[in-house]
């Protein structure tokens, strides 16, 4: 390395205090009674999961909540072996699999960590269905994982 | 369209590596600037204004406009910023060409670069996505633990991508040996372009399958690389081309576009999730841009595709989604040697982004060799040798939801 490259290292941290919104509180909340809540498009008809306040397609203002199906198909996955926590990322020992879910009622797709006895037995098109933590508190993470229907 | 723009000049600052750390970052700008201008007979002073760009942050720093104007000669003249993330280069091209066709200048040179050796890509990556990626809580990702934003989770960018490549295979009946050929074919072609980053003559199937996987189905074979690397391009009007007396070896702009679009058109971590691979606006801008271009058929009109493709299965989603090839068929065009550049559709004739990412500079690039294709200028060996009349060039940026095309001819549209 030539002698006239300069390294320097600069400790950053951010940090956010992120208001939810109106929509996704009510979606929060609903998960804590482990239900999946959408929000229906009066226009389009189509089902937004996690809710948003507004239909893009349509422009228009949507509020009418919707319960969803808890067991769905799915749709796409990868592979990860990173984990991010507090801001860290850190190699994890073994790869997860993170998964694109399609649940009955909804138009959009959400993500979800999926558990199988074995990677390969994971398959694009497989039914799953959404595993709840014992306790629930008003979280992301009430909604466990999913795993094979 | 207001005047016909021509492109006439288009310099690199020579061959892009890995890194450059005998030069500073306006030491790799001005080369590309002086060669740009050295193969044309203007002078510095003729050129009237400057558009540049890079990526924001992934050099560690944010406003280049701030200390490099001097080294590319915009002291004392006009000079606009540009930075679309990915995109960035197609974006600066794009502003130099409104410069030029809205009449208010007549000679405006388009900059972009990347010095990938200077900052940390990816805690770039996490200056850019973390703001955004925080403020999609009004949108319901989950960002919280090991879920994550996906992308996030499955490995920055490569995380992200996974979830279009799975779902592009899924879609085209394909399978990851697809994406390990034309991967392959990328820097094969990178080998006869010289100012390339990762030459790999004669480069197989076998050499990239034998990479390992960073998120499935991509592998590290099928992702760029991080280049430094600069381009300079001199835009002019019709009039000032004629003045020159230079309208033979130029690259006319007959249509360019952008668009953004939002989850709900195909995206995975902007918004609502749907579809990562539909990539809707890409398809509208495409539309758009060939009607400008007067292109009835793009298969038949255009001959020759520059597309950015990040990781490799973009290679063969791109042309479908331009609409030069039907959905579904990439994978077929490829094994028939369609994609090859002595084939019916040469796809990146330069190897592409997979082969060469300077990033700020990567969607201008795909310009420059749009033009350098349709000039019949394309050095060592990667020049299309039938008969161009039109190519069309794309990039894409933001959290692969922004979109750019343009098309470059042989002859301008008739006002």
């Amino acid at each position: 390395m030539p002698g006239n490259v300069v390294r320097a290292r600069v400790p950053i941290t951010f940090s956010y205090k992120n208001r939810v919104g109106h929509a996704l509180e009510q979606y929060i909340n609903g998960l804590k009674e482990k239900k999946i809540l959408g929000v229906k498009c009066p226009a389009c008809k189509k089902v937004y999961v996690p809710p948003r306040t507004v239909c893009g397609k349509c422009h228009k203002p949507i509020d009418q909540m919707v319960e969803i199906g808890q067991e769905g198909v799915l749709k796409n996955f990868t592979t990860a072996h990173v984990t991010i926590a507090n801001g860290e990322i850190t190699d994890v020992q073994q790869p997860y699999i993170i998964g694109l879910i399609k649940l009955p009622g909804a138009s959009s797709l959400i993500s979800g960590i999926i558990k199988t006895s074995s990677v390969p037995e994971v398959k694009t098109g497989m039914k799953v269905k959404a595993v709840w933590k014992e306790t629930t508190q008003g979280d992301y993470n009430d909604l466990a994982y999913f795993e094979p229907a | 369209m207001k005047r016909n723009v021509a492109i006439i000049s288009v310099g690199y600052n020579g061959r892009f590596v890995s890194k450059r750390p005998d030069i500073n970052i306006p030491e790799l700008i001005q080369p590309a600037v002086d060669t740009a201008i050295g193969k044309t007979k203007l002078k510095h002073d003729q050129i009237e204004a400057y558009v540049v760009g890079n990526m924001h942050t992934f050099e560690g720093i944010n406003q280049p406009h701030l200390w490099a104007s001097d080294h590319f000669g915009g002291s004392k003249k006009p000079v606009m910023r540009v930075a679309t993330g990915g995109s960035t280069g197609a974006s600066v091209y794009q502003a130099a060409y409104y410069h030029v066709a809205s009449g208010m200048y007549d000679v405006v040179m388009a900059i972009g670069w990347e010095k990938h050796d200077e900052g940390d890509a990816q805690v770039g990556l996490m200056g850019i996505l973390l703001p955004e990626a925080f403020s999609l809580f009004n949108f319901g990702p989950d960002m919280s633990e090991d879920r994550g934003v996906a992308g996030l989770g499955g490995g920055g960018s490569t995380g992200g991508a996974a979830f279009q490549a799975m779902s592009y295979l899924t879609k085209a009946h394909a399978g990851i040996e697809h994406i390990d050929r034309v991967a392959a074919m990328m820097r094969s072609n990178a080998a006869k372009n010289p100012y390339a980053h990762l030459q790999q003559p004669g480069c197989t199937e076998a050499d990239i399958a034998k990479t390992p996987i960073i998120s499935y189905p991509l592998r590290y074979g099928h992702t760029c690389p991080t280049s430094c690397g600069a381009i300079a391009m001199i835009l002019v009007s019709e009039e000032k081309a004629k003045k020159f007396g230079i309208t033979d070896r130029v690259a006319w702009v007959k249509g360019l576009g952008s668009g953004a679009s939002d989850a709900t058109t195909g995206n995975i971590i902007e918004g609502q999730i749907t579809d990562p691979a539909e990539q809707y606006m890409c398809k509208v801008v495409a539309k758009k841009v060939y009607s400008m271009a007067g292109i009835k058929d793009p298969r038949k009109d255009i001959q020759v595709a520059e597309v950015y493709s990040g990781f490799s299965h973009q290679d063969l989603m791109w042309p479908e989604r331009l609409g030069l090839v039907d959905e579904g068929k990439s994978p077929e065009m490829l094994d028939k040697g369609a994609f090859a550049i002595d084939g019916e559709l040469p796809l990146n004739p330069s190897g592409g982004v997979t082969s060469t990412n300077a990033i700020g500079a990567s969607a201008m690039v795909r310009v420059g060799e749009a033009a350098l294709q349709v000039m019949g200028l394309a050095e060592g060996g990667h020049q299309v040798q039938r008969k161009i009349e039109n190519v069309v060039a794309h990039g894409w940026g933001g959290l692969f939801q922004f979109v750019t095309v343009t098309v470059l001819g042989r002859t301008p549209v008739k006002k």
